[in-house]
């Protein structure tokens, strides 16, 4: 047989060659694979309906903290670098990648070619540099951080300049090296073709970048370069977001992510209302506690068609109990500030019970504080830790001479005085109402008398900055890197609220060493030294350091950590476990309906 | 008559603004601040607070918060913005407000239809079986919240399979243009509400109108009435009901200001997207002026609804008069 290629044939062919050749220049895709994580090929289609816990006051990233916007902006939007979903290392993300130069303190990102946002407008250095120079760097951005790109060189505060080098090519420049910086580069970078009206460089007031996506926007303005567009909102019901056609991820076949074309975002707030509507099949998957568990895994195990998925967590709050350093009444703070005497009360706090009755054994003994799963921070300090031991605990608090001396079967503190403080926990939380009763059950039996007294769970860490508790059950969430929560940890930090008279009067002003014991000043210079130390090592040994001062000084005492569990259908696919809300961690791309 | 509602309108403004001043005090008396929701954010920094609380006049003193807001609201009818979502109070109100209205009329006219007729029968056959048996219900249905009578329904539906489990659509309808099936998944969702926010209400208008009637079936002119000759149909309708519904009337206009509070919590538990739960949020996160506006609306409701009550009191019974 003998082929002859007409002209017109051997055109379209060569056409279509240089067509795919200029795709594959132009598009600069990252394969995303998880072998390791038991993902696989997932197939295009359908409809993801997950469930949101409050309506997004709006749809602008940097206007408020809001967990609902974090969590649309999550889907809609992509920042430089994100994480490994595996092991939580920093990948490359809209930028394909980076230099770092040797002093540290120059950082340059190549960006991701061929990268468009959902209107069609080429994504360039531009808009990067516009999300850090006009909006994250605004301070008058509600939910921006220009406290972390200010730095105080030599007494003097001084700020990360943005430069764009060319079409693709960002580069910042600090006045010193910080050894996090990587780390915090995953803010979502928004649209300038858009944004510049709202912003100073757009003949804008500095607050008015607020005003920027109400929710009564036109699902169109809100562009992002993410996994999906805003489709449509229907307030207090629903966030519909739509597939994103051209993104730039693509599984391991080369499969364009994300799988689902709609991700429905139901708007469900409370635990009842979206246990019903999972359990009624409205709802694809939940994210639930250990609490809820048994529940769960009954239904599951009566073939209800979904799978209870536990792992260790990383993120997500492990609750602490603290006592006020600080509180109101003299004889309690002197007593609180005693090593000797919380010491002794970690003997009462039962950690197996709460881990095995309140989390059905879904959670393990905590780090102080980092995760134990983290694997770069954390030390093992449970061999330091006062483990359940009530009549330890009894002859702890007789040797502080805290008897009962008026027979009545609590200790006291002086011959009128009974040892009896009040306990703040939320009570709108099961978990908190579940350890706050076993505190005070364990308690009662060695003499200690506490009064529980039930808050709203979200007023929580307000009330602890308020000073306004004796003592209290928290919970504060753990990050990768300690630095990310320096402000809780290191003493006179804005949320260190157990010791209060460290904090400076004025914010900004050095802290009140005065006031601080010697540990506390050890882990003021740790935190210090790990916001500038470069030496990976050195800084891991550190903060290992730190946690084992926490263990052996107990500031706070922690609880249990609390792992991931979550229910899910099984009709979906590719499953891993996600807050929603950590930026640059976000798999909800690859799941896919089977 | 006009004279009686001029002044009636005219106390409005002065209650409402004592209201009005209740209300913000008792909110800056609550602990927290609205900040607090910003601090566990690895993104917060005390410097951020600060610069929130001057963007949202949070750093002036209560007596010029307040001053300012009333100011606003004389002068230009504007009710403030809400600090969370950065919009005005009066939009955020406008986009609940349909929903609100809807679920409230539907839940009170089904609560009056089934009520007024029970009562009237319960007090005819008094002491039967099924005066007896509906006394029951009506007693039941006031003692028992709304919110758990929601959540057992709740469970009932889901323990027969149902999908149909708070809000008022099923996912795929919501946001879509109207149609027949969407119209269908509306009611199969709306009764629950309406069974469950309704059946209180029920209960008092029941045992309402039951007394009432009671009441007047042994007055004189119903004996007369009888003594005519009238039909008993025409007794029970024309003379003892007409009477009987009167003090119903009243009771209607009182029940204006439940269209925003009267159901919070059942509609929390079923998640409907109705101005309660706003109100909730709004307290709870001291969005003030949202919280401030909506609790001014509802004083507002309570003595508009009380007085078109008493109009239509004198327009149903010939023996009132105003002047």
């Amino acid at each position: 047989m003998k082929y002859t290629f007409r002209s017109s044939t051997l055109t379209a062919l060569a056409l279509a060659l240089v067509l795919a050749l200029a795709g594959i220049a132009a598009a600069q895709d990252k394969t995303v694979a998880y072998p390791g994580l038991g993902l696989g090929e997932g197939s295009t289609g359908g409809t993801l309906t997950l469930a949101l816990g409050d309506a997004p006051p709006r749809f602008f990233y940097y206007g408020e903290i809001s967990q609902p916007i974090q969590y649309i902006t999550q889907q809609m939007f992509d920042s430089l670098v994100e994480y490994d979903l595996e092991t939580y290392d920093l990948v490359p993300a809209l930028a394909a990648s980076w230099d770092i130069s040797d002093d540290g303190t120059v950082y340059t990102f190549y960006l991701r070619e061929g990268v468009t946002w959902h209107d069609g407008t080429p994504f360039t250095a531009e808009d990067v540099v516009f999300t850090y120079d006009q909006i994250i760097t605004n301070p008058e951005a509600r939910a921006g951080d220009a406290a972390q790109f200010t730095f105080t060189v030599a007494g003097e505060s001084r700020q990360v300049t943005f430069e764009a080098l060319d079409d693709l090519t960002v580069r910042m420049t600090l006045p010193a090296a910080s050894p996090t910086f990587l780390l915090q580069q995953r803010f979502f970078i928004m649209p300038k073709h858009v944004l510049l009206p709202y912003s100073v460089e757009g003949g804008a007031e500095p607050s008015e970048i607020n005003d920027a996506w109400p929710t009564s926007v036109d699902p169109s303005e809100v562009v992002g370069t993410g996994p999906y567009r805003l489709g449509s909102y229907v307030p207090g019901q629903l966030v519909r977001l739509e597939r994103n056609d051209d993104y730039w991820k693509v599984d391991a076949v080369g499969t364009r992510l994300p799988y689902f074309d709609r991700l429905e975002l139901l708007i469900v707030p409370g635990t009842e209302a979206q246990t019903a509507q999972f359990l009624a099949g409205n709802l694809d998957q939940l994210n639930i506690t250990g609490v809820q568990f048994p529940d769960f895994k009954s239904r599951e195990l009566a073939g209800a068609g979904f799978s209870v998925i536990e792992s260790p967590a990383l993120f997500g709050s492990p609750p602490h109990l603290a006592f006020n350093f600080n509180a109101a009444d003299p004889a309690l703070a002197e007593l609180f500030s005693q090593v000797e005497f919380r010491r002794a009360m970690e003997f009462a706090v039962d950690r197996m019970r709460v881990i095995d009755d309140v989390y059905n054994g879904l959670a393990e003994l905590p780090g102080t504080p980092t995760a134990p799963v983290n694997a770069a921070f954390y030390e093992d300090t449970t061999g330091l830790m006062n483990m359940y031991d009530l009549e330890a605990a009894a002859s702890a608090l007789d040797a502080l001479g805290l008897v009962d001396t008026s027979g009545n079967g609590v200790r006291n503190i002086s011959a009128t005085r009974d040892l009896e403080f009040t306990l703040t926990y939320g009570s709108d939380s099961a978990v908190f109402t579940d350890i706050a009763t076993i505190l005070q059950n364990d308690f009662a039996e060695i003499g200690v008398r506490v009064n529980l007294q039930g808050i709203q769970a979200s007023q929580l860490l307000g009330t602890g900055l308020s000073g306004d508790y004796e003592a209290i059950v928290v919970a504060l969430g753990n990050q990768p890197d300690p630095e990310l929560r320096k402000p809780i940890w290191q003493p006179g930090g804005s949320l260190y609220y157990w010791h209060r008279a460290t904090q400076p009067e004025n914010p900004g002003d050095p802290p009140n060493f005065d006031v601080m014991a010697d540990w506390e000043l050890r882990i003021f210079d740790i935190f210090d030294q790990g916001s500038i130390e470069m030496d990976a090592e050195v800084r891991a040994e550190n903060y290992r350091e730190w946690q084992r001062l926490n263990a052996e000084y107990v500031p706070v005492i922690m609880i249990a950590k609390p792992g991931n569990v979550a229910a899910v259908y099984d009709t979906v696919g590719n499953f891993v476990y996600s807050l929603g809300v950590i930026p640059g961690y976000n798999p909800v791309p690859l799941y896919y309906r089977r | 008559m006009l004279v009686f509602v001029t002044r009636r309108i005219a106390l409005f403004f002065p209650t409402l603004l004592l209201v009005s001043a209740i209300c913000f005090f008792v909110i800056q008396l609550q602990p927290g601040s609205f900040t607090d929701r910003y601090l566990e954010d690895p993104r917060f920094s005390p410097e951020t607070v600060a610069r929130i609380n001057a963007q949202l006049g949070l750093d002036r003193s209560p007596v010029e918060q307040y001053g300012r807001w009333i100011w606003g609201i004389v002068t230009r009818l504007d009710f403030g913005y809400s600090f969370f979502a950065n919009r005005p109070v009066t939009t955020m109100i406008g986009e609940r407000l349909a929903w609100t209205v809807v679920v409230a009329v539907v839940t009170l006219g089904f609560a009056w239809l089934v009520a007024i007729p029970l009562g009237i029968y319960t007090a005819l056959k008094r002491n039967g079986v099924t005066d007896a048996v509906a006394s029951f219900i009506g007693y039941v249905g006031l003692a028992v919240p709304d919110f758990l009578v929601a959540l057992l329904l709740v469970a009932l539906v889901l323990s027969y399979g149902g999908t149909n489990v708070g809000g008022l659509f099923s996912p795929r309808f919501i946001g879509e243009p109207w149609s027949w099936p969407k119209f269908v998944d509306l009611l199969n969702h709306l009764w629950i509400p309406v069974l469950a926010i309704g059946t209180a209400g029920i209960a008092t208008v029941m045992r309402q109108m039951r007394a009432n009637l009671l009441d007047v079936l042994h007055a004189d002119y119903v004996r007369t009435a009888r003594a005519k000759g009238l039909s008993e149909r025409r007794v029970i309708n024309r003379h003892a009901v007409r009477t009987a519904i009167n003090p119903l009337v009243s009771m209607a206009g009182l029940q204006l200001p439940e269209l925003i509070n009267g159901t919070i919590i059942a509609s929390i538990v079923l998640n409907l997207p109705t101005i309660g739960p706003l109100l909730f949020d709004s307290l709870l996160a001291k969005d003030q002026y949202v919280a401030m506006t909506l609790l001014l609306f509802a004083s507002a409701l309570l003595m508009v609804g009380n007085l078109l009550a008493d109009l239509a009191l004198a327009w149903v019974d010939p023996r009132i008069r105003y002047g």
